[in-house]
């Protein structure tokens, strides 16, 4: 293949692919969900045959992998970061009954968080299910690493995880990429799942046996990674320092020796890609010739944590590096700085890069914040539900697009994927302690639904819980780029799969109000929302599901091109702001003197939906 | 040669397309790109950047007060990353009337000099709004702030396809570069 530009993403599939993964499977979630599409792109151009999947969920990814890996064959799973705690559950398990052929864990941690719930650490997850880690810091790094792992997962028979993070996976390097694709790969003579009950439905008391396994099997690992490459430390010319020594590993690595480039700055650096088990023996060693040593990694204390001695290392965890967010060159550059001059290392002073910032921070210019698309049906569903059960109503969300309905307050809360189903039972019954009256409005997506909706409306409608639930239906996962559901008929590759209607799985679920409904006609989706309220309070009623009928206008422009209703501002129009704020449409422009509100024609899509949104009628078709 | 470029604009204006393009030029070339791009929220209209690094290491970003050029799809999304330039840097902007004038004087001071093209305007009489990012590239190519000539994004762009966009995309290029040409002559 000769020089490439590779995503971070698209490296980490490469090397699945060229490493005989034969089923790969995932959950999308930013930042990782270009891996798996990388995978199909990569064995359709390397004519691999790789089983590929857009799993319900990171558990059902995690666990489907794992089979084939039971199997015999090389196997990996990829995921965001908080996709890992769903598949929690197995890794735990897996860690001590372990593999066959190599599996490899891909959780894509998100410090900062750009767009994520929490910064949370996999590296540590792994810490704690005792699963090996590797830690890349390039694609190009990553691109090698796969291929490391999935050696140590078959040569120790244990699950691995590769932990890129953010910057990781979405850096486009140029890397050196030998061609061609190695096929199928098996470890065994003949492949196949063997029976062995002890080991694969291992009760309590071989599980014991099986922990001691595991504990002697990363005890082996910690002496392999002692000798390994993929820790090691630059030689550093005329180093007269011998106080300063420094820990890096992952993106941090690569932004430690920048910053002491730029400072012109001597320190030795050890780089560390196997931040568990950590090669105490090596970090002893290399500790032990300095005054002090500083623990730089990303997202937070993993390595610093399993240093045996820290009297003399400072990281995250005294503070001296900051304990939570990205760690940019900024923040890097002048944490080093201060480490060397608290050492007495003369180092000038960090270039003055406040120059500009003060004369900008003071024009108060924010940063430009993200929302719904000009003609998303997400938009005008709730929109309509705010008109219907106005601003007191108790609006639990969920992980998606429709996040963004937080700026026109059409969500309260959200908390992890299919929680706004939970949440709405636990409201309603504290409710019924609190006295509170308020309609009860949840949100979910339809991938969302599919994920971790359905057990709790089980629960929910099992409990006699009341409320309205809006399943707003876009028919994709959008917001991470339109990967399939198992309600689309479509597969990871494009090829056929079979489709589950999401009003049959509602009605599955014992809910006895579920209807559908187009969420751009206005009224009969107001009416609608209003029968459902009804049916929660009606004597016999119970939970009420509406789902919201209509495809993202990203992936699907052809329902809006079919019936287009382009609108005009009129000349009445008195900048009174309602259209803004209530609906955010950005084709809805308030000009800067306030005066009024203008279509930007560039990004409106003739939806017609902003005619709902002047209460005044002063958007109007133009025909 | 090393270059570090800061590449600005909003979901949609095409900031990731842009920076491939420079990102593949750069290759061609032999350089070592590093880049890093802003994915998932980028098409909902928020802010989005990316860090170019040609020849430059394998830290993914720019630090504040080192980047070389400044190329920006929005006048106000320009000045909220001018912090990453350093002394003696430049910015091409999108714009009908250059950048916030309370900016300037300390621009001046610092010697970053601010070329404003009408990149919409110009890819609107291509027939193409959505051109506009090809325009400002051809346009910073051809006032030397890319390290790169017009021929290497051409290159680029023809490399990257699709077959039915690069007639679109090189015309948009040279519409850039004759506006910087005419720039230059003072016209």
């Amino acid at each position: 293949m000769g020089t490439q530009l590779l995503l971070g993403n698209d490296a980490i599939a490469l090397g699945m692919v060229q490493n005989g993964c034969q089923v790969v499977t995932a959950y999308p979630g930013t930042p990782s969900s270009e891996i798996l599409a990388g995978v199909v792109k990569f064995k359709k151009k390397l004519n691999c045959d790789v089983y590929t999947e857009w799993s319900a969920s990171e558990k059902v990814a995690f666990e489907v992998a794992l089979a084939a890996s039971w199997s015999g064959l090389r196997s990996a799973t990829a995921m965001k970061q908080v996709g890992l705690n769903v598949a929690a559950d197995p890794m735990f398990s897996a860690a001590y009954t372990g593999v066959v052929g190599g599996f490899v864990i891909v959780p894509c941690d998100d410090p900062g968080p750009i767009s994520s719930q929490t910064e949370q650490d996999s590296r540590l997850l792994g810490l704690t299910a005792k699963v090996p880690v590797f830690d890349p810091s390039t694609p190009a790094e990553s691109l090698a690493m796969v291929k490391e792992a999935l050696e140590l997962s078959e040569r120790h028979r244990i699950p691995v995880i590769l932990r890129p993070t953010t910057r990781v996976c979405h850096a486009v390097q140029s890397v050196e990429v030998d061609g061609g694709g190695r096929g199928a790969w098996s470890p065994a003579a003949k492949p196949g799942f063997k029976k062995d009950p002890q080991r694969w439905a291992a009760t309590p008391g071989f599980r014991l046996k099986l922990h001691h396994e595991l504990n002697a099997k990363l005890a082996a690992i910690e002496s392999e990674f002692e000798k390994s490459a993929l820790n090691y430390q630059l030689p550093i010319p005329n180093d007269k320092n011998g106080k300063l020594g420094i820990i890096a590993s992952g993106v941090a690595y690569q932004t430690t020796r920048q910053a002491l480039a730029d400072l012109g700055a001597v320190a030795p650096v050890l780089k560390i890609g196997t931040p568990f088990p950590l090669p105490r023996k090596l970090i002893m060693d290399f500790v032990a010739q300095f005054e002090r040593v500083l623990v730089i990694e990303e997202p937070d204390a993993c390595i610093e944590l399993q240093i045996p001695d820290r009297t003399r290392v400072s990281g995250r965890l005294d503070g001296t590096v900051p304990n939570a967010g990205e760690l940019s060159p900024e923040v890097v550059m002048s944490v080093l700085a201060e480490a060397l001059d608290q050492m007495g290392v003369p180092v000038p002073p960090p270039p003055d890069d406040s120059a500009l910032a003060g004369i900008v921070q003071s024009l108060k210019i924010t940063p430009r914040r993200p929302r719904l698309c000009p003609g998303c049906s997400h938009r005008s569903a709730m929109f309509t539900m705010k008109q219907v059960f106005g601003p007191n109503a108790i609006y639990p969300g969920d992980i998606g697009c429709y996040s963004l309905g937080t700026n026109i307050r059409a969500i309260d809360t959200f908390v992890d994927m299919g929680a706004a189903v939970t949440m709405a039972t636990g409201f309603y019954q504290a409710a019924r302690f609190t006295g509170d009256k308020r309609p009860i409005v949840a949100l979910i997506g339809d991938s969302t639904f599919l994920h971790s909706g359905i057990t709790p409306l089980v629960n929910a409608v099992h409990t006699g819980a009341r409320f309205v639930l809006l399943i707003l239906d876009n028919h994709t996962t959008a917001m991470t780029g339109a990967q399939p559901t198992p309600a689309n008929d479509y597969a990871a590759d494009g090829g056929l799969a079979a489709k589950i209607p999401i009003i049959n799985v509602a009605q599955a679920c014992g809910v006895k109000f579920v209807r559908v409904a187009d969420p751009y006609d206005h009224e009969p989706f107001a009416t609608l929302l209003r029968e459902a309220q009804a049916f929660t309070q009606a004597e016999e009623g119970g939970i009420a599901v509406i789902i919201a009928d209509r495809p993202c206008v990203l992936y699907d422009r052809a329902p809006i091109e079919a019936d287009p209703l382009p609108v005009i501002v009129t000349e009445q129009c008195d900048g009174c702001r309602y259209c803004v704020e209530a609906f955010e449409c950005p084709a809805l422009v308030l000009r800067p003197d306030k005066s009024r509100v203008d279509v930007d024609y560039r990004i409106c899509v003739d939806c017609g939906q902003c005619i709902d949104a002047c209460y005044k009628g002063f958007i109007v078709p133009q025909n | 040669m090393e270059r570090k470029l800061i590449i600005a604009g909003i979901g949609g204006q095409g900031v990731v397309y842009a920076t491939k393009v420079l990102s593949q030029a750069a290759m061609a070339r032999g350089g070592h790109v590093l880049a890093s791009e802003n994915h998932g929220m980028s098409q909902r209209g928020g802010s989005v950047m990316s860090h170019l690094k040609i020849d430059s290491g394998e830290a993914p970003l720019i630090r504040r007060g080192t980047a070389d050029a400044l190329i920006a799809f929005d006048r106000v999304e320009a000045v909220r990353n001018l912090p990453f330039l350093r002394s003696g840097g430049q910015v091409c902007v999108n714009s009908v009337d250059g950048l916030d004038p309370a900016v300037m004087p300390r621009l001046g001071e610092l010697g970053i000099r601010v070329h404003t093209i009408n990149a919409d305007a110009c890819a609107k009489d291509l027939g193409a709004p959505a051109v506009a990012n090809l325009v400002v590239l051809g346009f910073a190519a051809t006032l030397g702030a890319l390290g790169l000539s017009v021929e290497d994004l051409k290159e680029a762009v023809r490399a990257l396809g699709p077959a039915k966009a690069v007639e679109l995309n090189l015309k948009a290029l040279e519409a850039g570069a004759g506006l910087a040409e005419r720039l230059a002559l003072g016209d």
